[in-house]
């Protein structure tokens, strides 16, 4: 008996090793591996931070972009100074404003286990100081959230991400979500 | 400008090129032919290691079959990683010179020609004893020679002149027929699976088993189970046959993982099954006759019920084809090495030779199976010359096995950008300069084992710890002249472009994956630099 089970574990191990071997993954060609490892080399994300859902939303997305490479993403967020002010003004509320955003978001990044780089930046243009941080930080993408409204309400998608778009020089995406789907998830 | 290595194919000749391109390895070996270049010889390892292991180990003896074989599981997937990330000829030799440099490359390579040739001398000895099943008078002959008494004459000429027949095919160009030897592959897994779960059913007594285990753990000897034991590692030899054909594998990086991996464990399965079998069908004072050693599992299979008689004559036909065959991988093997050593300049381009009309590398076959033939006479004259042949192949095995292990263990951070397809797993993951490194856990381990295992082999084996080291040291003397003579660096590595040569070895084996993953990852070296040096 002893002799019949020994035999039947024998078999059954030399089977299963036999077939597993016999049943390798399917060849990837050129174009496909580009395509796939080109997403995986992306290590660094910046994401400009708004406190909004779709500023979130967009956190969320690099999230899960970088998840499986272990991407840092690097959350911007830029205060605006009026030119008629010296850049170094205090701005309580607006500074307050940036924690708050920079910590929501910097939560969401955490949940994923990735590692969150919050930058706070004062600058005149907002285009301005997003393009400054991705260039200092090296970054490799760019993830956009873009308001709703405005493009419902047939303006453009902002001053600010028409020249990230023109400007940046590296690979962007760009997150909008349709009003009427904001309003759903609501 | 160095000369560019021309290769032997898997027919052992050598492909044609045209003058201004060199030979290119072709890539037909599929996964199952990956898997049978490797049973080609380790499969065969087991008909050798059986009896000599239940002569030392006796009741012990799975015990040693098991022990080596966990080391033996270790190395495997320490292979499996190396070859899947750099699937070129040349095995454990390539990976000591990519890990360690110019200098233990050397030691490897010499390690392995040592181990080829003589996997050449005492398979093509064990194959005689298996065939004189069929003529007994032949093994029974012995001559006396001055100081040397019962030499088995006989069964010494017959090897010579196995050998001399290998030698033969080999210069003219055997067309070795991968058909064939995938059937004979799978008629030895089919013959030894049978004689296994026939036996375990039929006619194994578990009570001789505890009995004979029982009887030798109350007078153990620990120096006579570690000899076994180091012994018992032979039957795991030869899976650097997978690794030797990496470069002529369609997608290695996909398919060395597996056949290896499937490779170590059904040999493993094979080895303790077949000698737990052993120890509940056989007594194995048996094993004391030196003749019943060289067919050993012939005389298991005699003991199946109804089809004995029959079982043992097919398993000594068999294991006697069989053992020629892994000679003969012996024979291909060290052209193999050889022409990678002489590529990367550790030996001469002598040994590159092509026959004009052959097409063969027939300097390295003539040269290398010679020695094979001087190690058969050599070995002839001791008291036992499987024990002596065996002892050997133990010594460069282990030898080369643990360069191998350092070789991994360095190549982690001397090489962290080379995609792993495989990697051996149980990994604590450290940074360095920014980089996600892993240290190999196993790899420790396993490092530990061969080189407990090495220790053990010149701790008993009183030939292999002096002949061993000996070997390595004319290796040495001639490796060192031939460098001076070039005015290379003796102890220093020579100057090479690796990026560039893993990127066209990717490239030529069509794993466009593992080469955007290669270019992603010094890309992302390249700008972690820049950033560093602003």
């Amino acid at each position: 008996m002893s002799g019949l089970a020994l035999a039947g574990t024998f078999a059954a191990s030399m089977g299963g090793l036999l077939w597993w071997m016999l049943h390798p993954p399917a060849p990837i060609g050129p174009a496909v591996a580009r395509a796939v490892r080109g997403v995986s080399a992306v290590r660094r994300i910046l994401v400009p931070v708004k406190g909004t859902s779709y500023s979130n939303r967009a956190v969320e997305l690099a999230c899960r972009l970088g998840q499986e490479q272990e991407a840092e993403i690097v959350l911007t967020y830029v205060i605006q100074v009026p030119l008629a002010l010296p850049l170094g003004t205090p701005l309580d509320r607006d500074e307050a404003m940036a924690q708050d955003a920079l910590g929501r978001a910097s939560q969401i990044v955490e949940l994923h286990g990735l590692k969150a780089v919050p930058d706070l930046k004062r600058d005149r243009d907002v285009a301005h100081g997003v393009l400054d941080a991705s260039r200092a930080h090296g970054v490799d993408l760019v993830v956009l959230g873009v308001n709703p409204r405005r493009v419902a309400a047939g303006e453009s998608m902002g001053k600010s991400i028409e020249a990230i778009l023109r400007k940046s020089g590296i690979e962007l995406i760009i997150d909008l979500v349709p009003e009427s789907q904001e309003v759903g998830r609501k | 400008m160095t000369e560019e290595p021309k290769a032997a194919g898997p027919t052992g000749n050598i492909p044609a090129a045209s003058p201004a391109q060199p030979a290119e390895l072709r890539r037909d070996v599929t996964v199952w032919g990956s898997y049978m270049w490797g049973f080609a010889d380790v499969g065969a390892d087991t008909f050798v290691a059986l009896g000599l292991v239940f002569a030392y180990a006796a009741g012990a003896a799975p015990l040693a079959f098991l022990l080596a074989g966990l080391v033996y599981i270790l190395i495997g997937l320490a292979y499996t990683e190396l070859a899947a990330a750099y699937p070129v000829a040349g095995g454990g030799q390539y990976f000591a010179l990519r890990g360690l440099g110019d200098f233990w490359g050397f030691v490897s390579g010499s390690a392995l020609v040592l181990d080829y040739t003589i996997d050449i001398a005492l398979f093509a000895y064990f194959s005689a004893t298996y065939m004189d099943h069929f003529v007994p008078q032949l093994a029974k002959m012995t001559v006396s020679m001055g100081p040397f008494s019962e030499v088995k004459i006989g069964l010494a000429l017959q090897t010579l002149l196995l050998i001399a027949f290998l030698t033969w095919l080999n210069i003219r160009g055997m067309r070795e027929s991968s058909l064939l030897n995938e059937v004979i592959g799978v008629l030895v897994i089919v013959t030894e699976s049978a004689i296994i779960c026939m036996g375990l059913i039929f006619a194994w007594h578990p009570e001789l088993l505890a009995q004979q285990w029982s009887a030798t753990f109350a007078r153990f000897h620990w120096k006579q189970f570690l000899y076994g034991a180091s012994l018992a590692i032979i039957s795991f030899v030869g899976l650097e046959s997978i690794s030797q054909a990496a470069q002529e594998t369609r997608r290695p990086a996909t398919i060395v993982p597996r056949t290896s991996i499937a490779l170590i464990f059904t040999v493993f399965l094979f080895a303790v099954s077949l000698s737990v079998l052993t120890l509940g069908v056989v007594r194995w004072e048996v094993f004391q006759d030196e003749h019943n050693v060289g067919q050993s599992v012939a005389l298991v299979a005699s003991h199946l019920p109804w089809i004995g008689p029959v079982a043992q004559d097919f398993t000594a036909a068999l294991a006697a084809l069989v053992l020629l065959i892994s000679a003969n991988s012996g024979v291909m093997s060290v052209s193999r090495v050889a022409f990678s050593m002489s590529k990367f300049q550790f030996i001469s381009p002598w040994f590159e030779h092509v026959h004009p009309r052959f097409r063969t590398p027939a300097r390295a076959v003539l040269i290398f199976s010679g020695i094979g033939a001087v190690q058969v006479l050599l070995a002839s004259l001791t008291a036992s010359a499987i024990d002596t042949l065996a002892n050997m192949y133990a010594f460069g095995a282990t030898l080369g096995y643990t360069l191998v292990m350092i070789s991994l263990i360095r190549l982690r951070f001397a090489d962290p950008y080379t995609p792993r397809p495989y990697r051996v797993p149980l990994n604590w993951k450290t940074q360095r300069g920014g980089l996600a490194v892993y240290w190999p856990v196993l790899g420790v381990l396993g490092l530990l084992g061969v080189a407990t295992v090495l220790l053990v082999v010149l701790y008993t084996h009183t030939i292999a710890a002096i002949a061993g080291p000996s070997w390595v040291l004319g290796c040495f003397a001639y490796y060192a002249w031939y460098r001076k003579s070039r005015g290379l660096p003796v102890f220093r590595s020579v100057r090479r472009d690796w990026e560039r040569e893993q990127r066209a070895v990717l490239e030529a084996a069509e794993e466009f994956d593992l080469l955007e993953q290669y270019r992603v990852a010094l890309a992302a070296r390249d700008k972690m630099q820049r950033t560093g040096a602003r």
